[in-house]
Formats: C-alpha cells, structure tokens, sequence
C-alpha cells in the first residue's frame, strides 16, 4: 500500500481517463447524442476500510456490474451505480422508444451492456498502455443494497485491497454519479503498480 | 459436435481474426437465409444482403482486437444483424429482435477468433407488449364508469386530491360542480331501471361533451350525481358554464312526466369556486350549493364562492 505514490495514482488516472474517453464516444455512438464521462478521483484502500462515504452510498439500491478478469494480473471489477439513476440512464439511452415502466424485462440486459461498455474501454486503455492482454468474463448485473455492496467487498479476503474510481456520467444533460471498484489481491495490486512503473519508466 | 451446434436453438457463429466466418449453424442460416456453403470463409459484413448495424462491427472489431467479451443489449440495438423471422405463411418475415454476446475464443491453430451468440427476443418484447397492453386495460377500467364511460369515483377522489394541491400551490382558482338529475327515482320508479340507465348515460354524454380542456374532467359521483372539476375560471364565467351544463341537459328534451318542475329530465347544478386553502372544502361548498338549487324549485344553478369573504362582497 505504501508503494504507491503520487505518481502512480496520476498515471493510473490518466490511463482511465482515456478509458473514459473511449467508453463516451462508444456510447455517444449508441445514444446519437453526446456522452461525457470523467473520473474526478482514484483511491486505493484497504477493503477493510472502505465505508459508505468511499464509494458515496447512500439508501436505496444500487445496480452493480461485474466482470472477473485476468491476465497479468487479476481482479474483480464492478460498476456502481444508484439503481433509480441507472434506469434513468438506459432510460435515456433508450430515447423515446419505451418508458421506465416499460424497461423491466429489457434493464437487466441494458444495464450489462452499459457496464460492459466502460469496463472494456477500461481495460482495454490498461491493456494498450501498459502493453498487456486481459481477458475477462461476461458481465453479470445484479441488484442490492448499499449494506450487501459494502458487507461483500469487506468480507472479500482474497482481494484485500480495492481500488475505487468515481465516475461521472453525462447522457443528454443528465448527470449520473457512480463508482467502478477494483477488487485486487495482494499480488495483483504488486503486479499492477510494477506496470505503472514499467510505464513511468518509458516515460521520463 | 457439427450436430449439436445445429441443433442449437440459437445462432451461433465463429469469425477468424480478419472477420472472416468459420462457422455458421443451422439456425443462423435459416434466419439470414443464407446457406453455410455460402457463408463460410466470407467477410461477415459481405454476406448478408442488408447492411449489419455499425456498432456490431464496431463490437466485434473490438473483440477481435482486446479479447474482451461484449455484450449488445435488445433494449439499446433491437436488430444489429440482417436476421428474419421465418413464418410459415406468405407474409413478409419480419426483422428480429436480437441479443447478442461476442467472446473470444482460441482457435485450434492457436489464432484468435470471436464466438457470436445470438438469441431471438421477439419472444420476451412480445410478452412484454401483451402485458403492457393488458395493463392498460386494467387501468382504464379501474378508472372508468362502467355504465357511463366518464371517470369513476376512485379517480374523481384521487383527481380532486392533486387539483386541490395544485391549486393551493400555485394560488388557482378551482371550480368544483356538483349535478343531480332531478327526480330521478320517480323517473326510475315509472319508467324502469333500463330507461334510468340510459337517461345517465345521456346526462353523461351532454356534461362531457361541455368540455374541451384537456385540464378538466366530469366523473360520476354516485347514482344519477356527477362532479366536474376545473382549474382556473373566475367565478363569473363558472356561473355560465353551470347554465350552459343546465341547458345541454335541458336541450336533450328526455320526457319524464312524474317531473315536478317541467315533464322533462332536468339536473341541478351547485358550484363553488375558490383558491383553496387551508381549512375550507370546495367540495362540500359545491354540495350545499346543490342543495340550495334543489330547495329554490331544481333546474338551476347555485354559485357560491369558496370564502365567507367572497361571499358577503358579492351580496
């Protein structure tokens, strides 16, 4: 944990940044209309210490996104976001064609696809920069409380350390907060500042 | 293992790196129309006679690229591939709604390659259109006079409620009317219950064709009584429109010769007009000026306003 500097949070933010920017322009491609995605800020923390305030949970429910991943190294990546925004989001992504109401037997699958969306263009960013390839696994949608989120990412003893992108999502004027998480092992979270220091060194 | 990939109730077809297709099922096949002897070895995108969605081929490009799995959802893309429900009739087959998932996979030759999985859910949009068209049903019913067909009751109580706040909140006027027919139980009496049914219809139809703002509704209140309720009118032109509901009743000319008043179906209106607030009630108000038009002989209308303060400046 304490190898991780500055830097290596600068470098890993730049690298999600144009993950972000490639999630935008795929989803602008979807919608028609123009996306913005930001990552204001990284955070690397023990899981034991990552509370509701981390990921910016409050009540109500929240969609998550996951898909297992693996290559030089492995981890868990799952999306957040509040489930009412994230309906409002495939809702929009939708137009017109059909309402909230509507949505129930198509959300689940949407809401895959959106998270598959910015996870690939997450990975992928990591895999062109860092000069690796990943695979991963389909993602799965599921929907649970903030307590379940926080309770599963504690209790995650394999992957003791988890690393916390906020994100902001602007479809169509509207805004959208959400969190894409990181569930690493020890050995992963190594593996993985190792690259960003492969990275830093090519650089300067 | 070529029997159980076309015996597959999906589609299911495998590109090399260069997108060109290493197997095509039967039952891709038979929904593209196109044969496996023509598809193999062709660019995907060359082999349908229609043009493939670009975001599939943006997909697919980079899965072949990232190795990273994709999904595309019915909900955002509805039918990326040229593919055909195949009906045994003579009717033009209709496009496919589609979901769609694209994997990687390892070729025996150690290339890259895509899986593309594709599943058929005109099943489910089909079931969820069913629904949504029984659900709509359902709610006009639930809010519908059955005999009347204007609202019922239950929305008439829901309705007042949001009208009232609406107007308390943004400081309207709100109209409330009452109506009656008048003797309506000598009229069921001699004429009987089906002719009884019928004068409310008639009553119905003559106050609702009154409206033309989307903003107002007429509802049955109870047995021959009905509400109307509507937003922003002074006083002054509420009392005309009470008339003008009297004399479209009146105007029908429905004989009833146990009438008191004139030998013909007539109502009473009572209306009361106000910004609500706090502690006054529109619609008792309404009622009781109902009951005044019943007490002063029927056929008429009574206007009261909703305040006291109202009341004493128009006397």
């Amino acid at each position: 944990m304490n190898n991780l500097s500055d830097l290596h949070i600068d470098a890993l933010a730049e690298v999600f940044s144009i993950g972000a920017g490639r999630a935008a322009l795929s989803l602008s491609e979807i919608v028609g209309d123009e996306v913005r995605i930001s990552v204001p800020s990284i955070q690397v923390i023990n899981s034991k210490d990552i509370n509701s305030a981390t990921l910016l949970l409050n009540d109500g429910r929240f969609g998550a996104v996951s898909q297992y991943f693996s290559g030089p190294f492995n981890a868990e990546a799952v999306l957040l976001f509040a489930e009412d925004q994230a309906l409002k989001i495939v809702g929009d992504m939708m137009g017109s064609q059909m309402s909230i109401e509507e949505l129930a037997e198509f959300e689940h699958e949407a809401m895959c696809e959106l998270g598959n969306i910015i996870l690939n263009a997450c990975l992928s960013a990591m895999a062109d920069i860092f000069e690796f390839t990943l695979e991963s696994s389909l993602p799965d949608y599921t929907v649970a409380s903030a307590d379940e989120i926080l309770h599963r990412l504690k209790t995650n003893s394999n992957q003791p350390y988890v690393m916390v992108l906020h994100i902001d999502l602007t479809i169509e004027k509207r805004h959208t907060a959400g969190n894409l998480v990181f569930l690493l092992s020890s050995s992963s979270l190594d593996s993985l500042i190792s690259h960003v220091d492969q990275f830093l060194g090519k650089i300067s | 293992m070529n029997d159980i990939c076309n015996t597959l109730n999906l589609g299911v077809c495998a590109v090399d790196a260069e997108g060109k297709v290493l197997l095509w099922n039967d039952w891709i096949a038979k929904h593209s129309g196109v044969k496996e002897t023509d598809a193999l070895n062709k660019p995907l995108e060359q082999i349908f006679s229609e043009p493939v969605s670009p975001s599939f081929l943006a997909a697919l490009k980079n899965t072949l690229t990232y190795r990273l799995p994709v999904v595309l959802s019915t909900a955002l893309h509805r039918s990326p591939l040229p593919l055909h429900n195949v009906s045994g009739t003579n009717q033009q087959p209709s496009r496919m709604y589609q979901s769609i998932t694209i994997t990687p996979i390892q070729s025996q030759r150690d290339e890259s390659c895509c899986l593309i999985q594709v599943t058929d859910s005109s099943t489910s949009i089909k079931r969820e259109k069913m629904l949504r068209a029984h659900s709509e049903i359902l709610k006009k019913e639930a809010t519908t006079d059955g005999l009347t067909d204007i609202c019922n009751r239950r929305f008439f109580d829901a309705h007042y409620e949001m009208a009232v706040a609406d107007a308390k909140r943004q400081k309207y006027p709100l109209s409330i009317f009452m109506i009656d027919i008048d003797f309506f139980k000598s009229y069921n009496d001699y004429y009987g219950h089906v002719a009884g049914d019928d004068v409310i219809k008639r009553v119905a139809d003559a106050l609702k064709s009154q409206l033309s703002r989307a903003t107002d509704i007429v509802a049955r209140y109870g047995g021959e009584e009905f509400v109307l309720v509507m937003p922003n009118l002074p006083q002054q032109v509420a009392k005309q429109f009470a008339e003008k509901l009297r004399s479209a009743v009146f105007n029908l000319a429905m004989p009833h010769i146990k009438s008191q008043t004139l030998k013909q179906i007539t109502i009473s209106v009572g209306v009361c007009t106000g910004i609500p607030e706090n502690d006054n009630n529109l619609l008792n108000k309404a009622d009781t000026a109902l009951y005044q038009a019943k007490v002063k002989g029927r056929n008429q209308c009574v206007c009261l306003p909703l305040s006291e303060a109202e009341e004493y400046l128009e006397q």
